[in-house]
């Protein structure tokens, strides 16, 4: 076994000191023992790449054919609900509109300040014994914020509003889809206590269940 | 009222700070760390949790005026601890079988090249899970392009201890798989 022997894979790797590197170099020339050394770590090393590519797409594969399965039952879940919303119920709905909606969220930071009255009614204030889902102030484009996991509200009235990055951040800074959950807590006197803000990507979201 | 506007507004701007560094990373840097976990043995969902988890915590790093060094090798090391936190499920993929073999032949190849590169793959698969768990680590960072002193960092080890491990790896590799 040659004395460089221990050398060729960091010198393969560009990890060797440039002295130490030549010398590599040198002895390569004169030895043909490293030199087939040097060609069969590159060549393991490639495949050993090639394999991590497959193991990955393998997966990758397993994973898509998990989701159809997932997407075809979403789609049932959809339809049932379609049917269950189109029986009419007398319900008070709060006055829709997109465009005053848009602009509270793209000014989140002066909500409290700025919303007009006729807005007010879209954003309730949730407390905990009505135990209803949080409302949501959001984007239409932007994606639907996964509201239904482990959050509970803190002790006092908690208002959730979706924040899409876009109108936080300069265009691109942030990841595709990439929007924001802000859960603020407001004080009995009307000031916010508590802002958390929660990143969410959009087609990224965590699994409600836990291994 | 006016007075809680500023207060909101304050982590609002904060965090745009690194917001566009993390979107370069994130696109750079999502692949080769979704395949580094697979290869680790996360499935799929699991490894996007992982790394969708990683960014996040990059994010706030970066937010909080974080350091920016060497965001690659910290990116990483962050996966690799919140993958270790599911050690439950850690090494299934190498220590358990693997179907990669069969997934591993290119569709151009021939009948006879096909069945000699799957023959390879499976000898390949079985020689790395003859490997020790660090030697694997290791050279999977490896293979995800990372240097010696960025794999220590990760693994909480020594780079000479790194330039060691992968030495033996890459021979073992190499003699079981007669190359």
């Amino acid at each position: 076994m040659c004395d460089f022997s221990g050398k060729l894979i960091a010198w393969l790797d560009h990890e060797l000191p440039a002295e130490e590197a030549a010398d590599v170099e040198r002895h390569l020339v004169i030895c043909a023992e490293c030199r087939s050394g040097v060609e069969a770590y590159k060549r393991v090393s490639g495949e050993f790449d090639a394999y991590c590519d497959a193991a990955m797409a393998s997966n990758a594969r397993r994973g898509a054919l998990r989701w159809a399965a997932v997407a075809s039952a979403a789609g049932a879940v959809a339809a049932l609900v379609a049917l269950f919303m189109a029986i009419p119920r007398t319900r008070v709905e709060p006055p829709e509109s997109h465009a005053q909606q848009t602009t509270v969220a793209t000014s989140p930071a002066i909500v409290a300040a700025e919303v007009p009255d006729s807005v007010r009614p879209t954003i309730r204030r949730v407390h905990r014994r009505q135990a209803m889902a949080p409302v949501q102030i959001q984007d239409a484009n932007a994606p639907p914020a996964q509201n239904q996991n482990a959050y509970l509200p803190p002790d006092g009235p908690m208002i959730r509003i979706a924040i899409p990055a876009d109108e936080m951040f300069p265009p691109g800074a942030v990841p595709e889809g990439m929007h924001f959950v802000a859960d603020l807590t407001i004080a009995a006197d009307g000031s916010a206590e508590r802002l958390r803000l929660r990143p969410r990507l959009a087609g990224f979201e965590r699994r409600t269940t836990l291994p | 009222m006016s007075g809680d506007a500023a207060r909101l507004a304050l982590p609002l701007a904060r965090l745009s700070t690194g917001a566009s560094e993390a979107t370069t990373l994130y696109r750079e840097l999502r692949k080769p760390l979704l395949r580094y976990l697979v290869c680790l043995g996360l499935s799929s969902d699991e490894a996007q949790d992982v790394v969708q988890d990683a960014f996040l915590i990059l994010h706030r790093h970066l937010a909080s005026g974080g350091s920016q060094e060497n965001i690659r090798g910290w990116l990483f090391r962050v996966a690799h601890n919140q993958a270790r936190n599911r050690q439950n499920r850690y090494d299934r993929h190498f220590s358990a079988g693997s179907d990669a073999e069969m997934d591993a032949v290119s569709h151009e190849a021939t009948p006879e090249r096909a069945v000699l590169e799957k023959e390879k793959f499976q000898q390949l698969g079985k020689a790395i899970r003859l490997l020790t768990a660090s030697e694997r680590e290791c050279l999977l960072l490896r293979a995800s392009g990372l240097r010696y002193r960025e794999i220590g960092e990760v693994l909480g080890i020594a780079t000479s201890t790194v330039n060691d491990t992968v030495d033996r790896a890459i021979k073992k590799l190499a003699e079981k798989c007669n190359v």
